[in-house]
């Protein structure tokens, strides 16, 4: 069955929650419209396709929390996050203010339409915003948990919506600063987070056949992260891969370096994207092989930390 | 073009920026009669609890011009004597540009130009979505208005029909300075704004603008374009030049203010 699209289910999120709370608003930069129609019908006041001025849209979203509101702003990734970073950093976090940052089109998701529409710094640019929380919810059921969880708390934070959804069965449910133990194992930790959970399982399973025990985690929170089930792993395996759709610098990997720094020896590989801009086309699948970011690419990192002393 | 002195104002801010050896004097000078009105005639607020929930809404956007906001503020009871003490010093409330965690009655904290204009479109959006009545006034540098950002919550404005914010703009040449073609007036009447031109520092015409502002929950927002002389009252440092950001020396310091205790 194929899973429903997250993109579908931020709007079905916005239309129940906007029910039985008055205080959510919605803008967007002319992304999602129609998707949101039913939210814009059934809360009527609430919704603003603001247009092509997405500085304006996030200080303007500012404004609405200052009156107490809980304003979601919504389009993609680069022009939110990249263009309107100022806007966040002082009409936001200066003021102590809260809302949602909810994206599309991050990493490569729109691999086709090149550089202009690749966004894959957002978690190191929202890490220097002090009190900001970033989120990764790779399934539908992800967002809307994560969602209904944070909305309110008062925080800025960052709900990266990919285009695809993992296929994994979580043992369970996802919570806001948890990592979840996937699969157990002794030999390896694979941290995964967003679609590249598939490709940890996967590697995991090519692993498997040559004897190997991986661990499997998924963090669909990117900040805080969850030092203590990491490190548990970690203490276990004294082995890390990390995978993720983001720049290797300031990505998920970072701050798993920095969490494990003085916890004994261990091996590490990222598989993420070098510190470099995309200029490549063609499909996400594509990108994805080109990059790495496959099962038998995260295997191929493994295996380099696998042979008997190395680290 | 009438003067009004408000030559005490005048004088807080001068002993602001000689005491706490920061600030820019002639930005402050260019808004201080207009603030002075809207402080004292227009907004409704109460300084021993500026969170009410009834206030009216000041956004000083071009946050360089605190100086004046401050003296304002300190005039109308939100500040203390003890507090201007304290500016641009350690431990104190007042920086050199407002904080609004900090200054009472300070709704924004600006001085990265083009923030504070959108974030009172925000203001008025949110507040008339909660079915209040507020009003918001925002007060914009010209300079201010090369920002991309303006143009953009100025279309957001009109488009939404936010018919309790007014604009103030502070026409006082600066933008002119780098790109002549100096047409402001225009410029927002093109966007669809309710336009009023006027002395900013003539008591009579500033009154006139407000008193005709008839806010309402779903209108034409109104743009006050203020002509004012940056440096106002003081001839040495009137105009573009080196007082934008000087300090006064003590002799400076002493000529400023036997200007401002003139008849």
């Amino acid at each position: 069955m194929t899973p429903k699209p997250i993109r579908q289910q931020f709007a079905d999120t916005m239309l129940e929650v906007g029910q039985t709370d008055p205080k959510l608003c919605v803008l967007v930069g002319d992304i999602s419209h129609f998707a949101l129609q039913p939210f814009a019908k059934v809360c009527p006041g609430r919704y603003y396709n603001i247009g092509i001025c997405e500085p304006s849209m996030v200080s303007v979203a500012a404004g609405l929390a200052k009156t107490g509101l809980y304003p979601v702003v919504h389009t993609i990734a680069p022009f939110l996050i990249e263009r309107s970073f100022e806007q966040f950093k002082l009409d936001f976090c200066y003021h102590g203010l809260g809302g949602s940052i909810v994206t599309v089109g991050s990493a490569f998701d729109y691999s086709n339409l090149g550089c202009t529409h690749h966004c894959y710094g957002d978690f190191a640019l929202m890490k220097t915003l002090p009190g900001t929380h970033i989120y990764y919810p790779a399934t539908a059921a992800e967002f809307d948990a994560l969602f209904r969880a944070t909305y309110k708390d008062g925080r800025l934070k960052l709900l990266r919506l990919p285009t695809r959804s993992h296929t994994a069965l979580l043992p369970e449910a996802v919570r806001p600063g948890r990592i979840v133990r996937v699969r157990e194992g002794a030999d390896l930790t694979i941290l995964a987070t967003g679609p590249q959970l598939d490709s940890a399982l996967g590697a995991a399973d090519i692993l498997a056949a040559k004897s190997h025990k991986t661990e499997v985690l998924y963090a669909p929170t990117i900040r805080p992260l969850d030092t203590e089930t990491l490190g548990a792993s970690v203490a276990k395996t004294r082995r890390i891969v990390v995978v993720e759709e983001h720049l290797r610098s300031g990505g998920l990997g970072d701050d798993v370096l920095r969490a494990l720094a003085g916890t004994g020896p261990f091996a590490y590989r990222s598989v993420s994207i070098p510190d470099t801009l995309i200029t490549d086309y063609g499909t996400y699948d594509q990108h994805c092989r080109r990059l790495g970011l496959t099962p038998q690419g995260v295997a191929e990192a493994a295996a380099q930390i696998l042979t008997p002393g190395r680290r | 073009m009438t003067a009004r002195v408000n030559s005490d104002l005048r004088r807080a801010i001068v002993d602001l920026v000689y005491k706490g050896r920061d600030g820019h004097i002639p930005s402050a000078f260019s808004i201080v009669d207009l603030l002075d009105h809207l402080y004292g005639e227009v907004l409704r607020y109460d300084p021993k609890a500026p969170q009410w929930p009834d206030r009216d809404y000041f956004i000083l956007s071009k946050g360089h011009g605190c100086v004046a906001l401050y003296a304002v503020l300190r005039k109308y009871g939100f500040l203390t004597d003890r507090d201007l003490e304290g500016f641009c010093r350690e431990g104190g409330l007042l920086g050199e540009h407002p904080d609004s965690r900090k200054v009472p009655g300070a709704e924004a904290s600006t001085g990265s130009l083009g923030h504070g204009m959108p974030f009172a479109v925000g203001i008025a959006l949110g507040l008339r979505i909660q079915g209040a009545e507020n009003r918001i006034v925002t007060l914009v540098g010209d300079g201010e208005c090369h920002e991309g950002t303006i143009w953009e919550s100025a279309n957001i404005a009109v488009n939404l029909k936010l018919g309790r914010l007014c604009v103030v703009v502070d026409w006082n040449g600066s933008a002119a300075q780098l790109m002549p073609q100096d047409d402001l007036p225009a410029k927002w009447a093109a966007f669809g704004w309710n336009v009023r031109v006027i002395d900013g520092h003539a008591p009579l015409e500033i009154a006139a603008a407000f008193a005709e502002w008839r806010p309402e929950s779903v209108g034409v927002p109104r743009v006050i374009v203020a002509r004012t002389v940056k440096g106002k009252g003081v001839p040495m440092i009137e105009g573009h030049g080196q007082w934008h950001h000087r300090i006064p020396s003590p002799e400076d310091y002493r000529a400023i203010l036997e200007i401002l205790s003139r008849p």
